[in-house]
């Protein structure tokens, strides 16, 4: 039963609308609310759904044409003949319901040989009928790549013939074995698209740079943008005057450029190149991760901080320039070992200590051949506690009474805030050499204990470094570190000032030298003392005068008593 | 006699006008060495400024016969060709002798001839006047511009044989011509001489017109050219040209074309344009030119040479005058010592055929080419209340956008007047602007650049006028 489908009315006012694209062609079986024709009126472009069901007879429009309101759009031999096609719509389930959307752009008329939709073995898949009149259609963007695996009315390839623009769903499902066409490319209705492999559904082999299949349908339908892609011609014209300079060579300011511009105003990138900061570096807090000027200033302050942390190079200060290491094999054979965490530390934080902090060592010597007399002759008192009454037990109380005495040794200085901390507990750090280098441990209140305890705790946190068991908290929290490396012999030395301390005690070996007294040279115990600080907070006099004192005090121990 | 300038400019185009008078504005004392009377280059004299002056005419008789479509008929125009060279000329007098004025204004040593480098600071000049000067400069902007290309071998001698700027004389209105090239120039000047009553044939030897834009765009284009030519050919070559007095007869290679043999009474040959760097001296300098002819520089517009930066068609493409002008400013402030770079994220391009053709940052083509995968969002005229009020639902405007940020890389636009609206384009790719910033700024209705917006929201599958239901 033949029935005539007409164009509906659109609206008020609306008596006709041009046909932009036919969606069917003679011998299609449609469906109910299956779009028919994509119209295009003074305010809307809009598909018009069928309102009757069947197999296409005849198609009244051709794209391009203006139709009027009531209009026969196409004739519909409805299905079976027995079977009157009713109006009234919605009456019939819609099987293909699920798909309906996607058909909606253009519905592919399934072509005389129509390949099986899951069949084995490799497929073509060939441009359907596209509507009356529509022999060829440009291909304008392929949509699948090699290696994609592609389903049912998944587009292929998007295509544009004089009137719209609509993408091609496939009717094959598989693996992408081969795109016959390329963009630019015109197809003619009939011509091979792609080739498919449709055998079973198991993942096809990888071909080498393939993308893995969008399976789970997540990202955009289409499959990023195919690598084949060579439009018919590469323009690097802008203004498309080709003989001049098709590719224009070595000028560095285009051909340089970018995948893609940093997301920024011109303004921003244009403070950013004048603070000196790589706009492409600086990551940008806006939506689509737009940069602004403060995005560039926060880059630019943490980029100054990591410098000044030493964190961008170790061991480069700011405003020196990094050496390259010379090729040291030229010279002989050489063996490259990884350096250690504590090698590692230990640099960073010296180079930092010593770039920031401008150094003074001030030397001296202790007349100590009364104290050690007194030493040896309470060594035992100490042993019978567990420890070792040794020079540096002592030198902790001594150094304890001089930060009580000069407190700007037991500071530390804030430039950023112009401040200087001045610290109310005596905790002093002691350098140990271990297996694994150089560790700080730190005796905390030193003030607070007596010598035969100091020496107990610097006994064991000793054998805590060297056996690996010390924590970060023994080693954390000291206002002044001595060094001493008297046991191995030495005449004197600069230590660097372990920031953010502000001042290190060096001791070497002490040995006898003549000191003149009472009018003759005599025998005397003597300890050197290199005293190390830093300028900006301690002035050299009081550097003279601290280490005086601790001489002082060694020599005579009654006076920690009297002013410690 | 021989003086000094702390800035000499050489050639007055868009680019070097731009850069002088910026350069006085920041006080420096600037030379400028022109060839013409006053400043304005190929743009103002022979280019952008006259050609527009035409094509607003052609327009003009474009929609007084469409005027009959819609129940109102003028009489057949009636061309007084001289009047119309008049009209042209007038426009070109006003705007050059304005930048005249300017120039004066600011205090600018304009001098009218013609400038060769003797070495790295000194320039000797060919005045207009007969007379020769010696210049010594602190800095050099060169800014030479570029001249119309020629097809090697079909330079026959004859006045019928034209370029653009023969073109834009308006000789006469031949009763057939011929375009050989179909980029900007030969689009936009064929235009004028069909307006004008010339049977018009364009022949490009690609497969389409104006190479580099996106085909979506140039077939909306297309099919108005298609119907006011009279042959369009693609993949078509001339491959010889003779001169008949009477006319000039031409020898087409190609299948698209029938009759290969063909006579013209003029031939307008626009296949591009060549910058002009040769007898400049440039030998006498450390300026390096590429064996096309362009002269290198690096991102501050500086060559080879310290003291000389070059910028415009010079420096390569695209040829275009606002990229020259944006390019004098910066070499200018890197002169200054400012830390510069030209590095701009968009330069609208527009091609000011009926309907016009622009973009502007990222083009579908070339994201393809450079493999950047985009997302591309468009909203078809003929979806547009205002274009229908015009009766010109002939126009497209799309974005390309990033897929992964939304941000708009690009735009580009066909239709009547896109070469204003662009500029929207233009903006939002300087800006970084996202597609939902563009679509959430209220476009004033009814108007084409709600285009713009509606194209970002198809981007969403939202946009009110197109029923495109977003792809999942």
């Amino acid at each position: 039963m033949l029935k005539e489908f007409k164009l509906p009315e659109l609206g008020e006012n609306i008596e006709s609308a041009d046909v932009t694209n036919v969606l069917v062609k003679v011998g299609d079986t449609i469906e109910l609310d299956q779009p028919v024709v994509e119209i295009e009126t003074d305010k809307a472009s809009v598909e018009v759904p069928s309102e009757v069901a069947g197999t296409v007879k005849e198609v009244k429009v051709k794209e391009g044409e203006n139709v009027a309101v009531g209009s026969v759009l196409i004739t519909v031999e409805s299905e079976g003949s027995s079977a009157p096609a009713k109006e009234e719509k919605k009456e019939k389930s819609k099987p293909a319901a699920k798909t309906e959307d996607k058909k909606v752009e253009a519905e592919p008329v399934k072509t005389e040989a129509k390949p099986q939709p899951k069949s084995s073995g490799l497929v073509e898949f060939r441009l359907p009928e596209l509507g009356e009149n529509i022999e060829s259609a440009d291909i304008t963007r392929i949509l699948v790549s090699v290696g994609d695996e592609i389903k049912l009315d998944q587009g292929v390839v998007e295509i544009e013939t004089d009137k719209a623009s609509v993408e091609v769903p496939s009717e094959v499902e598989g693996t992408v074995k081969e795109v016959k066409v390329k963009e630019g490319e015109s197809a003619k209705v009939g011509d091979v698209l792609i080739v498919v492999d449709g055998s079973g559904s198991a993942p096809a082999p990888k071909t080498e740079e393939e993308k893995p299949a969008p399976a789970k349908e997540e990202a955009p339908k289409k499959p990023e943008t195919p690598k084949t892609s060579p439009s018919p011609r590469s323009e690097n014209q802008r203004a498309g005057e080709p003989p001049v300079d098709p590719a224009r060579p070595n000028i560095p300011h285009r051909s340089d450029m970018p995948k893609k511009i940093a997301p920024a105003a011109p303004s921003v990138r244009r403070f950013a190149r004048e603070i000196g900061i790589d706009i492409n570096e600086v990551s940008g807090s806006g939506p689509g991760g737009r940069i602004n000027i403060n995005d560039v200033k926060r880059y630019a302050k943490n980029l100054n901080e990591s410098i000044r942390k030493g964190g961008v190079s170790a061991g480069t200060p700011i405003g020196i320039k990094k050496e390259q290491l010379p090729d040291f094999t030229k010279w002989g054979d050489i063996d490259v070992q990884p350096m250690s965490n504590v090698r590692k530390k230990t640099a960073e934080h010296l180079s930092y200590a010593w770039a920031t902090i401008p150094h003074v060592t001030q030397f001296d010597k202790a007349d100590i051949t009364e104290l050690e007399k007194m030493r040896k002759a309470f060594g035992k008192k100490a042993e019978a506690a567990g420890g070792k009454l040794t020079v540096t037990a002592i030198l902790l109380k001594v150094i304890a009474g001089a930060l009580k005495k000069f407190p700007q040794f037991n500071s530390s200085i804030d430039m950023d805030k112009k401040e200087v901390i001045y610290k109310k507990y005596i905790n002093i750090g002691l350098a140990v050499d271990t297996d694994r280098g150089l560790l700080v441990p730190v005796i905390k209140e030193v003030d607070k204990k007596n010598i035969i305890e100091l020496a107990v705790e610097l006994s064991e946190i000793s054998a805590k470094a060297r056996d690996k068991k010390l924590t970060i908290d023994d080693m954390q929290g000291g206002n002044f570190s001595i060094s001493n490396l008297g046991g191995i012999g030495g005449t004197s030395f600069t230590p660097i000032v372990n920031a953010p301390e502000v001042a290190i005690l060096g001791v070497s070996r002490g040995g006898f030298e003549p000191v003149w007294i009472d009018g003759e040279f005599q025998p005397r115990l003597m300890l050197p003392l290199s005293l190390s600080y830093d300028h900006r907070i301690i002035d050299g006099a009081d550097a003279a005068r601290f280490i005086r004192w601790v001489s002082e005090a060694l020599e005579n121990p009654f006076i920690l008593s009297l002013e410690g | 006699m021989s003086n000094t300038t702390e800035l000499l400019v050489i050639g007055g185009g868009p680019g070097g006008y731009a850069a002088a008078f910026f350069a006085a504005d920041k006080g420096m004392q600037v030379t400028l060495v022109n060839k013409e009377e006053n400043p304005g280059g190929v743009c103002l004299y022979r280019g952008c400024i006259p050609s527009k002056a035409l094509l607003h005419i052609a327009k003009l008789l474009r929609e007084a016969e469409e005027a009959t479509k819609w129940g109102v008929t003028f009489c057949k125009p009636e061309i007084d060709l001289d009047k119309l060279r008049e009209f042209k000329d007038n426009v070109v007098k006003k705007q050059v002798g304005g930048l005249g004025q300017l120039s004066k204004q600011r205090k600018i040593n304009y001098i009218q001839g013609t400038a060769t480098f003797v070495n790295s600071n000194t320039v000797y000049v060919d005045k207009a006047d007969g007379t020769k000067d010696e210049i010594k400069f602190k800095h050099a902007i060169l800014a030479t511009g570029s001249v119309p290309a020629t097809i090697p071998g079909l330079n026959i001698n004859s006045d019928r044989l034209m370029d653009s700027t023969g073109a834009l004389e308006l000789p006469d209105i031949p009763e057939k011509m011929l375009v050989v090239g179909g980029g900007y120039i030969g689009l936009e000047l064929g235009s004028v001489y069909a307006a004008i009553g010339s049977k018009v044939t364009v022949v490009e030897m690609m497969d389409g017109l104006l190479p580099g834009a996106d085909r979506d765009m140039v077939r909306v284009l297309e099919r108005s050219i298609k119907e006011k030519m009279e042959n369009v050919y693609l993949n078509t070559k001339v491959v010889s040209m003779e001169d008949k007095r009477d006319h000039i007869q031409v020898t087409f290679e190609g299948d698209k074309v029938k009759e290969k043999v063909q006579k013209f009474d003029r031939v307008l040959v626009s296949i591009g344009r060549k910058p002009v760097t040769k007898g400049l001296g440039l030998e006498n300098t450390k300026v390096g030119v590429t064996d096309r002819g362009f002269v290198e520089v690096n991102e501050k517009l500086q060559t080879a040479d310290p003291n000389i930066y070059a910028i415009g068609d010079i420096v390569g493409n695209p040829m275009l005058a606002h990229k020259a002008s944006a390019e004098g400013k910066v070499a200018v402030e890197a002169i200054l010592g400012h830390k510069v770079a030209f590095e701009p994220a968009a330069i609208p391009a527009v091609v000011f055929t009926d309907p016009e053709l622009a973009w502007a940052g990222l083009t579908e083509t070339e994201a393809k080419d450079r493999g950047i995968s985009v997302e591309i969002a468009k909203f078809p005229w003929g979806a547009s209340g205002r274009a229908t009020t015009l009766d010109r639902n002939d126009g497209l405007t799309k974005l390309i956008i990033d897929p992964e940020t939304d941000r708009v890389l690009g735009m580009g636009m066909v239709g009547v007047g896109a070469g204003d609206m662009i500029a929207e384009g233009a903006l939002a790719v300087e800006m970084a602007a996202l597609a939902r910033d563009v679509a959430l700024t209220i476009h004033p209705h009814p108007t084409l650049s709600e285009t713009v917006m509606e194209a970002a929201e198809t981007y969403f599958g939202e946009s009110v006028h197109i029923y495109r239901p977003k792809r999942k």
